[in-house]
């Protein structure tokens, strides 16, 4: 009995080895370049991504390309475990915040040499050149950037008599007050939404005042939310907070709840945040949202805004690492990019910029400082931090920029 | 065990060691063997690997070549060294033996209801505490977000028509010891399913004379209780705790996901965040298995008292 089940088990092995092999005869040899998107671009652009796998199968017959979706919340982690485990895709999308911890670990391959096979990466937007770029070498391809905007709603605003977007800050200040007084009567209204710890747009407040948040000295990263400069802002965003923005939001983050989900309850007339908000105002708001480049408090100049983006790179243990290249020329032809304007973002390359409202907002914009260590500061929520303590009044402005001080210090210097 | 090795080591002079007898004897062994082999892969070789790590710098440059560099305690003295390590061991400390004693506590409550009420009701009771215990804590965590949401959250809103207080737009998540409350009525629910069916297991076992004849005695329900019925389910109460110390130190789901990332922070980590932050957030694993070495030392100190008493009662059973 028993050796009649030994040689059943060892006909179905041997059965299968036949039929794995057979199988692997009969089709054609293939190769699958594995590439890593955010849902983004699932969502807000397929058939981007769709044109540019069909250009690259076209050129390449035998080849097939597998677009695997991320999620920005654990992408780094799952990239972590393709190192550890050598499966690393060919192709990665990563932040822009997120591309220097890993250029100077050495995950990513140079591809300073191939720049020119990527259309127009003379002209490459300078924010996003940066944030590929480590000791003066390339490894990454700039993909697209996204700008910060004010969503608004156009019925109540020309509802309190206002006719144009603001000039200055001082004149949206101004504005909003009207549109509070023309909207008491809603419950749970206030003019102006935003997370309180949404540092990403309240930063923006400190590099309109001429502030910053670190700089290079001799080799060692300074804080600088603790200058003159950074202290004007973050007071003038306090007290824009505290005007015009719900109480209960100073320790809220952007997104729980989603600033334009409290849009589209009608819970406010105006929100702060990436151009894309637009797309979520709600069925029933969708007609009278409009959007507007936050004005500075300088009359007749824009706040800088965040330059948030994308690069695309290739993985250093990647073995078809001339394939990802193409891949990525295809996926940011100026075709490509064009099509992402379409949709609202920025596309990678300033001979592509046009006039609309967000391209202008890229024109006057920020970035975080380019350290190794930058990503443990934002994951360390240490901004967050800083916001909460201002908006709450836990500390005064200086103490709570003198504590994110020291905690960047301490977090970029590390050996 | 004395009289066994006695006739093991005399036995052999007698009857020389057979082909057959050997192999009568290798059973046992082989029987074990495939446990111990799934042991070994999936435990021993895996805790080896993380001692290992502990004693190496281990970052994003040693994951990309595959190759530590040892660096003897440096990890353990700089974890030791960081005040954030000592305030999350006190934090968790703190949280396990809130979680803990509200577990028991309310679980065998329910237990002892589960006792008094009819069978109806009981098969009802008996249906939603299973029904608790299949909901997966991601989903959990999901549900507790909508009822605490600010703005629309059913928690401000029955708390406000109930007059406890003006709950409008309350932050459930405003400070660390409110997050970490939420997180406490989250744990504390999943875990009284299992407490309170165990224990109303045991209670079965309570002998129906010893309650007549305490309660004949004069005892109120109180001693009837504490004398006669602890007692008798008090081996079963102290698996529990133990095991609820070993979960309830270790949480993370629940509080990584209902506190959000966008909100962690040193003031409001438990011990498996803090381990979560450094060794993969900040990419730091020969830290993090430092943290974790440490971690399993702490949570056994902490339930070695229960463990001790728990052998001490198998001894007297025996």
């Amino acid at each position: 009995m028993r050796y009649r089940v030994i040689a059943a088990v060892i006909a179905a092995l041997a059965l299968g080895v036949v039929v794995a092999t057979t199988a692997s005869a009969g089709t054609k040899a293939t190769h699958t370049l594995v590439v890593w998107l955010q849902v983004d671009a699932q969502t807000g652009w397929p058939s981007v991504v769709a044109n540019a796998n069909t250009a690259f199968e076209n050129a390449n017959p035998g080849w097939t390309v597998d677009v695997q979706y991320q999620s920005w919340g654990t992408h780094l982690q799952n990239f972590d475990a393709t190192i550890a485990g050598n499966d690393v895709p060919d192709v990665i999308e990563m932040g822009n915040t997120e591309m220097t911890k890993y250029m100077a670990a050495g995950a990513f391959a140079n591809i300073t040499a191939s720049k020119s096979q990527f259309q127009n990466s003379s002209h490459w937007l300078a924010g996003l050149t940066k944030s590929s770029m480590f000791n003066g070498k390339l490894y990454g391809v700039p993909y697209y950037a996204g700008s910060r905007l004010v969503t608004y709603r156009t019925d109540q605003f020309k509802k309190a008599g206002i006719r144009k977007p603001p000039r200055s800050l001082a004149q949206f200040e101004s504005d909003l007050t009207k549109v509070k007084a023309k909207e008491k009567g809603i419950k749970h209204y206030s003019p102006f939404y935003m997370g309180g710890t949404d540092w990403y747009s309240a930063l923006s407040f400190v590099y309109d005042y001429g502030g910053s948040i670190a700089v290079l000295k001799h080799g060692k990263w300074v804080g600088q939310l603790e200058s003159k400069r950074s202290i004007a802002g973050l007071t003038a965003y306090m007290k824009f907070f505290h005007s015009y923005a719900p109480k209960s939001a100073a320790t809220l983050n952007e997104a729980n709840p989603a600033p334009y989900t409290v849009f589209s309850q009608n819970r406010t007339g105006a929100i702060f945040g990436p151009g894309w908000f637009s797309c979520c105002t709600g069925t029933k708001y969708a007609k009278v949202t409009g959007q507007f480049v936050m004005p500075s408090h300088i009359a007749g100049k824009s706040m800088p805004g965040f330059l948030g983006g994308s690069d695309l790179a290739v993985p250093k243990q990647g073995t078809q690492q001339a394939q990802a290249r193409e891949w990525i020329a295809d996926f940011t032809n100026t075709a490509n990019e064009k099509a992402l304007q379409a949709k609202g973002d920025i596309p990678n390359a300033t001979n592509l910029l046009n006039n609309s409202v967000n391209d202008r907002a890229a024109k006057a914009s920020w970035f975080v400082p380019t350290a190794k260590y930058w990503v443990n500061v934002e994951n360390g929520n240490i901004l967050r931090v800083m916001l909460a303590q201002i908006l709450t009044g836990k500390y005064s402005v200086k103490q709570a920029a003198q504590n994110a001080d020291s905690n960047i210090e301490y977090t970029l210097n590390q050996p | 065990m004395g009289a066994a090795a006695e006739a093991v080591s005399t036995r052999p002079r007698r009857r020389p060691l057979t082909w057959r007898r050997a192999r009568r004897g290798s059973v046992p062994y082989l029987l074990i063997f495939p446990v111990i082999a799934v042991m070994a892969a999936i435990l021993a070789y895996p805790l080896y690997q993380l001692v290992r790590l502990a004693f190496q710098r281990y970052g994003l440059p040693e994951l990309i070549s595959h190759k530590g560099v040892y660096v003897g305690f440096a990890n353990f003295t700089s974890v030791l060294h960081d005040g954030i390590f000592w305030h999350t061991l006190l934090r968790t400390v703190a949280f396990t033996v809130a979680n803990v004693g509200l577990t028991i506590v309310l679980g065998t409550l329910m237990a002892l209801l589960l006792v008094r009420v009819s069978k109806w009701v009981r098969i009802l009771i008996t249906i939603g505490l299973v029904l608790v215990w299949s909901m997966p804590p991601v989903v959990a965590v999901q549900v507790w977000n909508w009822m605490t949401n600010v703005q629309n959250g059913v928690l401000n809103y029955i708390l406000t028509t109930l007059h406890f207080g003006n709950f409008d737009q309350h932050n459930w998540f405003a400070s660390p010891f409110s997050q970490l409350a939420v997180v406490t009525t989250l744990v504390v629910w999943g875990a009284l399913p299992f407490v309170a069916i165990t224990v109303y297991a045991a209670l079965s076992q309570v002998p129906h004379e010893l309650v007549e004849a305490a309660q004949i005695d004069g005892a109120r329900a109180w001693q009837v209780f504490k004398d006669v019925t602890l007692p008798v389910i008090q081996p079963v109460l102290l698996i529990l705790t133990s095991l609820s110390i070993l979960w309830d130190f270790g949480v993370f789901t629940q509080a990584y996901l209902l506190i959000g990332q966008p909100q962690i922070l040193p003031s409001n980590y438990l011990m498996s965040v803090y381990l979560w932050e450094e060794a993969y957030f900040k990419n730091d694993y020969g830290r993090g298995a430092a943290i974790s070495i440490l971690m399993l030392a702490s949570v056994a100190l902490l339930s070695l008292m229960y463990v001790r008493r728990m052998l001490r009662i198998g001894e007297v059973d025996r």
